[in-house]
This record gives structure tokens, C-alpha cells and sequence, in this order.
């Protein structure tokens, strides 16, 4: 079986999906719940990184001596990798407000799981 | 070779940290996914996006979680 980079990033980013849907719906535990969401972002980033991907591409820097025709057809597409860039330091930041949220939660509660917290 | 590789690890690792009960162990695994599709960012020609991820996403995010098991509690009851 020979699959490609690229094919192999799509099977990695939809089972990391599959996995934090699981994590986030069926654990009962907060920060069980946080990591799945996580991983949500993890496998979303990943797609789109592979969508931009050429195969037997150049890395997209423009050197000295290149020809810009060449470097059109050859360089990977740059867009989502700079917008991927903005994407991963933004979902680090939420998950920071979301497990501050879980300690406020904990100092009023007593308890990090849910069905607990939700009284059932 | 090397892709089936870090895609196993990946999928493992994610598997690994949810199946932990020690909520400081499960903190740790998450470092691992993170480390591996940096490497795996780095295979489909964005160094730039692969340099960011391996300091957020194998640093930054286990010591977040760490901090918040500090500040709760560490046994999953």
C-alpha cells in the first residue's frame, strides 16, 4: 500500500476530528473535554495545511537565480499556511480561557465532572 | 516511510492521553500528537507553520494543562 504525504495528513487530520468529536461528547470529565477540543483544532489546522500542499513541490521562498514562471508552478500555495499560522495561536489562547473557566468552576463546585456539576 | 510513522505516533498519542485517569499524565501525552504533526507540517513545506507548532503545540499547551490539574483536581473521579 503507498499513499502519498498528502494522503496520509487527510487520514491523520479526520481521525484527530473523529477522536476530539468522541472526547468532547462521551468523557465526562472537563479536561478530558478541553483536550478533545484541542485535538478538534489540531485535525482542522492539518487539513488545511494538506489542502495547500504540492507534490514534488519547492518550499514557497523565492531565492536568487529562480525564474518567477518557475517558482509559480513549482512553489507550494502560501495562503493557508500563513493564515494556519494566526490560527494556531488563536486556538492556544482560547483553550486558556476555557481552563480558566474550569477552574472558576471547580473553586465554586468542588468538582470538575460534569454530570456531577449538572446535579445528575 | 517516515509519514506512516508520525501518523501512527499522532493517532496513538491522542488515544493514549484519553484513555489516562491520571489527569497530569493525560496533560503530558497531549505534548506528543502536537510534536508529531509539527514534524509532519514540516514534510508538507511549511517550516514556518511547523516552527510556531512545535513551541505551541508540544510546550505551551501541556503546561496549561498542567497548571490547571495544579489547580484542581489531579484524579479523575
Amino acid at each position: 500500500m503507498i499513499i502519498d504525504v498528502q494522503l496520509a495528513s487527510l487520514f491523520t487530520a479526520v481521525a484527530l476530528i473523529v477522536i476530539g468529536i468522541f472526547a468532547a461528547v462521551f468523557l465526562d470529565n472537563l479536561i478530558k473535554k478541553v483536550i478533545g477540543l484541542a485535538f478538534i483544532g489540531d485535525g482542522v489546522n492539518l487539513f488545511l495545511i494538506s489542502m495547500g500542499y504540492k507534490a514534488g513541490g519547492i518550499v514557497y521562498i523565492y531565492l536568487p537565480g529562480m525564474a518567477a514562471d518557475w517558482f509559480a508552478q513549482n512553489a507550494a500555495y502560501p495562503l493557508p499556511f500563513a493564515l494556519v499560522l494566526t490560527s494556531i495561536v488563536i486556538g492556544a489562547s482560547t483553550m486558556a480561557v476555557m481552563l480558566g473557566i474550569i477552574i472558576v468552576l471547580y473553586k465554586k463546585r468542588g468538582s470538575i465532572s460534569a454530570s456531577k456539576i449538572l446535579g445528575e | 516511510m517516515i509519514v506512516y510513522i508520525l501518523m501512527i505516533v499522532t493517532i496513538l498519542g491522542a488515544v493514549l492521553a484519553l484513555m489516562q485517569r491520571d489527569l497530569l499524565k493525560a496533560a503530558i501525552l497531549t505534548g506528543v500528537p502536537g510534536a508529531s504533526i509539527a514534524f509532519l507540517y514540516q514534510y508538507l513545506l511549511a517550516p514556518d507553520v511547523a516552527l510556531t507548532q512545535a513551541i505551541v503545540g508540544s510546550a505551551i499547551i501541556p503546561v496549561f494543562f498542567a497548571l490547571a490539574v495544579y489547580k484542581t483536581r489531579r484524579v479523575e473521579e
